[in-house]
């Protein structure tokens, strides 16, 4: 009898224990606030853990990130060359490059988040394990950060901010797809849900209203509709591809970002709020 | 000390060293990972059962670190340990490498399992190309650090259950 007992025993404690992780999963679905806090105490728990890493291991790690990424820095390295080769013919033209900058700020329309603040940062860690793409920035909600704000860089958004510690916040960056995006294609109508596919720099965009004419190297941006987790005209990036979907009536575009999210080491926090 | 103090330590430990050093040397991007590894190993050290409750606390520690749907880690990582406890205790062992084995499929059954509900669930970006290589490298290294880490779980368990005659040899 007594094996029968144990083996009942066993298998009711894994029950137990698969019923309560599909209630914190449900739980977490539902936004439950306390999960947060408790990430976020834990975050900054652990934080001093990350920074003696980076503090000492921070040269070698960069050493072995690059010898065991050395295709992608070839691609990257060839890529810069072509980008160097094409900004120094530009040079060649200063006087009408001056009008053209100024033609495609007008084009991309508008000032680059007007007047609001943002909070500077330090990018000091990045993901831990190997699912959710997330940074890790050096403030937190002593300088104002608060859960959900965009993140962005000198060159558009990268993701918004998911859990808030004192002195530490974590980014979520929109690569991962983990949210969407609202996003309007400049000159034109058309709007659409940008979201990210697990691959650096692209996006897919989709729900865009197949009556709507949209081209390559169109430039997108945040629409920052009622409601959005956005505020409007923060630059994502320009369409790299468009498809039409006749059945869904529907366009999609593959959005190839501005801002980098790789080797991120400073990030910018928009003290902005949905209603706020 | 008894047995559930031991492997806290060791879960601790298995906090300090992803956040110390796995997350820190990344090959293709991809970080070994100290829970899975502990998961597994207790599963196959211990049995199921308590591969499956390390596995859900060691998968929760992970929950509290990520931005991944809370309770994910630790159903995927009490289904890694469970499994390592099932593939341990029906395989025959001649060698070492089996052992391992029995380790890599647990750790990538994990991973997978990890990703498919995280995809069923409604994240993004989970189940895409690059998953074959997070499997396949955690999996791996999950095969490798098992041995290490059998004999600190060894030293956990010591005075619980009865080891399995295998995982002494």
């Amino acid at each position: 009898m007594a094996p029968r007992r144990s083996t009942g025993r066993s298998r009711s404690t894994v029950i137990l224990l698969v019923l309560t992780a599909i209630t914190l999963l449900t739980l977490s679905g539902r936004g439950v606030g306390a999960l947060d806090s408790t990430r976020a105490a834990v975050t900054s728990a652990v934080s001093p853990i990350g920074d003696a890493a980076r503090w000492l291991f921070g040269p070698f790690s960069g050493a072995w990130n690059a010898a065991f990424d050395h295709g992608d820095l070839a691609r990257r390295n060839d890529a810069l060359v072509q980008e160097n080769e094409r900004l120094l013919g530009q040079l060649t033209q200063a006087s009408i490059s001056t009008q053209q900058l100024q033609e495609l700020l007008n084009l991309v329309g508008i000032p680059f988040l007007g007047n609001t603040p943002v909070v500077h940062t330090r990018v000091v860690s990045g993901t831990i394990g190997n699912f959710g793409d997330t940074i890790e920035l050096d403030k937190g909600a002593s300088a104002g950060v608060v859960k959900g704000m965009p993140v962005i860089t000198g060159q558009g958004l990268i993701g918004k901010v998911k859990v808030v510690g004192e002195d530490r916040c974590t980014v979520e960056l929109i690569t991962g797809g983990s949210f969407r995006v609202g996003f309007i294609v400049i000159g034109t109508s058309a709007v659409g849900i940008a979201e990210g596919v697990g691959r650096p720099s692209i996006l897919r965009g989709t729900n865009i209203d197949v009556a709507q004419t949209v081209t390559e190297g169109q430039v997108v941006v945040t629409a920052g509709l009622r409601g959005s987790s956005f505020p409007p005209n923060i630059p994502i990036g320009s369409v790299k591809s468009v498809r039409s979907e006749e059945a869904s009536r529907q366009t999609l575009v593959e959005i190839s970002m501005f801002a980098s999210t790789r080797d991120l080491t400073y990030a910018d926090v928009v003290l902005w709020t949905p209603g706020g | 000390m008894n047995t559930s103090i031991r492997l806290m330590a060791l879960l601790l430990t298995a906090v300090v060293l992803q956040r110390f050093l796995f997350d820190q040397f990344r090959v293709d991007g991809v970080a070994a990972d100290a829970f899975l590894v502990l998961a597994v190993t207790t599963g196959m050290v211990c049995g199921a059962r308590r591969g499956a409750i390390v596995g859900f606390f060691a998968g929760l520690v992970l929950d509290l670190l990520v931005v991944t749907p809370f309770g994910l880690g630790a159903l995927a990582y009490l289904v890694a340990g469970a499994l390592g406890g099932l593939l341990e205790g029906v395989v025959v062992h001649s060698a070492r490498w089996i052992t391992m084995l029995v380790a890599f499929v647990a750790s990538a059954a994990g991973v997978l399992f990890f990703a498919v509900v995280g995809s069923l669930i409604g994240t993004a970006g989970m189940v895409e190309g690059h998953l074959i290589t997070v499997t396949l490298l955690v999996g791996g290294s999950s095969a490798v650090l098992m041995l290490p880490t059998r004999r600190a779980v060894l030293w956990a368990s010591a005075d619980s259950e009865p080891f399995r005659a295998a995982v002494h040899s």
